[in-house]
């Protein structure tokens, strides 16, 4: 903690002294009555033991304090001539080498205290830290998951653009129509009522699309349902066709038509399938082959599991980087920012699934990914 | 007003807005076919009558400019106005460059698109009216005799019939001949008339 409540300096010297004083009385109390008597020289270790509670609980001053206290009680009590403060030159030394063990045992301890104390306050720093950092990150985390949600979508804005004016160009154009059918005279009815049919179809289908994209917009918390993959899937591929035309990209889809349901966030998934097909666009468009396919499959896998296959006939990985592209803030791309993968990977890895690529043998890339169906549980 | 028989021919690849596009050309009393891409236009027949193109430009197959790039070296050209729900700056420029009558980006105005293709028709009907004076002049000199194309070549640069006379070495009563006869195949009302016939012919041939 790095506040701690400084202590009054009087009060904690008064606190250290008092300790001091007590310890050298706790040793003195059993070194009169029962060493004493028994023992026929001095036995002045609990005087050391004092000394060492004293540094370790009162610090350097209390330790001190108590090597004065037990010099004075030792040299009354044990050094004759017994019960006065004189003593004898014989007896000297040994008193000076009380004195030498007594400071170094008071120094040690307090030493040892005060690095321990240190090391605590540092350990409870440290941890502080951590946890502010882990909240930090986690908020960074989600942000750039959104982030990149919303830069892929960002790229995807001139297709989404496309998507809707389509629709608006028919609406524009059949209510003109309408109009024109409605003066004419004797005005046409049944032209004007098949304009203003195809005006709500594609109304309607306008409507569609956004939702779609509102969809993929939504800062949502995953939600878990029971969704055919290959739903998923299609309901991409009217945002990205429009972005492989511009880029030449014939896409084509190889959808298994016995699929079992799976329990899945849709809105994830979408985004882990939408970043595969967005990179395999990138990736033919990099490569400027006469070959430019992006193939999207869909198989049965077992009992257990459902495949899901983007396959491109871009530049290709490098094989040393198989595995680093799904690594944070890897990217081979000059504006991208690395986080695509990596989301996916952790989506895929949410649904207890496994994400990984593979060269394609005649030039591209396969990213492949597997989930596991679960039976639907009772009650 | 437009020439009744006019049709305008509409390729996108979204059939929903072919299909109102070609829906309000009917209701204001224009032809229009539809087509879904490039191909199918080209292969489709094609009318005698004055005609324009509107053409999506982000087409599956052939894209729209490079599709204007061919139909211009072919000589099959044919005003075309440019739709787009991707329209950019460079692209539109390119499109207008290369000839095209207009650039609109979806949703377009009802009156800049009617607008657009009345401009188109017009403009090629009087394409096709200049290609048939053309191809029949074309016709009524390729009845003259080679001496009365040499005979034609002078007359136009403004020399009288004696200095005709001497640089062909025939007599001045035989180039009155073949001049009455020029003047009458290629059915020139005057002098002025001719050398203007005979500027159509060069500058085609210089084309």
């Amino acid at each position: 903690m790095e506040t701690r409540a400084p202590v009054p300096k009087a009060k904690s010297l008064a606190r250290s002294f008092s300790l001091a004083f007590a310890f050298v009385l706790a040793a003195l109390v059993p070194e009169l009555f029962i060493v004493k008597p028994f023992l026929p020289y001095p036995f002045l270790f609990l005087f050391l033991g004092a000394v060492v509670a004293s540094a370790w609980f009162g610090g350097m001053s209390g330790g001190l304090f108590a090597v004065i206290l037990s010099i004075i009680a030792v040299d009354y009590f044990f050094i004759p001539p017994v019960k006065s403060l004189t003593f004898s030159p014989p007896v000297a030394l040994y008193l000076a080498s009380f004195v030498v063990c007594a400071l170094a045992a008071s120094w040690v301890s307090s030493a040892i205290k005060r690095s321990e104390v240190a090391l605590k306050d540092a350990r409870d720093q440290l941890e502080a830290r951590v946890v502010e950092r882990t909240a930090a990150l986690m908020k960074t985390e989600a942000e750039l998951t959104r982030l990149s949600r919303v830069l892929s979508m960002g790229e995807l804005t001139a297709s989404i653009a496309h998507e809707i004016k389509q629709p608006l160009t028919a609406v524009v154009m059949n209510g003109h129509a309408s109009i024109e059918w409605l003066s004419a005279s004797p005005p046409n009815l049944d032209k004007v009522r098949q304009s203003t049919e195809k005006i709500i179809q594609d109304g309607t289908r306008a409507g569609a699309i956004l939702s779609r994209i509102r969809a993929l917009f939504k800062k949502e918390t995953s939600t878990k349902d029971w969704l055919d993959i290959n739903d998923v899937i299609q309901e991409l591929v009217a945002l990205v066709r429009a972005e492989a035309q511009k880029q030449h990209v014939s896409l084509r889809l190889e959808l298994a038509t016995d699929l079992p349901k799976l329990m899945g966030d849709r809105i994830q998934l979408q985004q882990v399938v939408l970043n595969l097909m967005m990179n395999g666009i990138d990736a033919i468009a990099a490569a400027d082959n006469t070959t430019r396919d992006l193939l999207v499959s869909s198989w049965k896998q077992g009992e257990e599991e459902i495949g899901v296959r983007v396959e491109d006939t871009g530049v290709g990985l490098n094989p040393e980087n198989v595995e680093k592209i799904f690594d944070p803030f890897f990217t081979t791309k000059p504006h991208g920012i690395g986080m695509g993968l990596s989301i996916s990977r952790t989506i895929v890895e949410s649904h207890e699934g496994k994400l990984w690529a593979t060269p394609r043998p005649a030039g591209g890339t396969i990213f492949q990914f597997n989930i596991p169906v679960h039976a639907p549980k009772l009650g | 007003m437009n020439n009744p028989n006019s049709v305008v021919y509409i390729v996108d690849d979204d059939t929903s807005v072919r299909d109102s596009i070609s829906n309000l050309l009917e209701s204001v009393g224009l032809r229009a076919k539809t087509f879904g891409s490039t191909e199918e236009f080209l292969t489709a027949p094609r009318t005698e009558a004055p005609s324009c193109l509107v053409l999506d430009v982000m087409l599956p197959g052939m894209r729209g400019l490079e599709f204007q790039e061919m139909l211009r070296k072919s000589g099959a050209s044919i005003p075309i106005i440019f739709i787009t729900a991707h329209g950019d700056i460079p692209m539109t420029s390119k499109a207008m460059k290369a000839g095209a009558i207009e650039f609109l980006a979806k949703p377009f105005p009802k009156e800049d698109l009617l607008a657009a293709i009345h401009r188109g028709l017009q403009l090629d009907e009087t394409m096709r009216t200049q290609n048939a004076e053309l191809t029949s002049l074309q016709g009524r000199f390729e009845q003259l005799s080679p001496r009365e194309r040499e005979v034609m070549d002078l007359v136009v640069t403004g020399i009288i019939n004696k200095q005709i006379a001497g640089q062909l070495g025939i007599s001045e009563v035989t180039v009155k001949i073949h001049r009455r006869q020029v003047m009458e195949k290629m059915n020139a009302e005057s002098l002025a008339d001719l050398v203007r016939m005979s500027d159509k012919l060069k500058n085609q041939i210089l084309k």
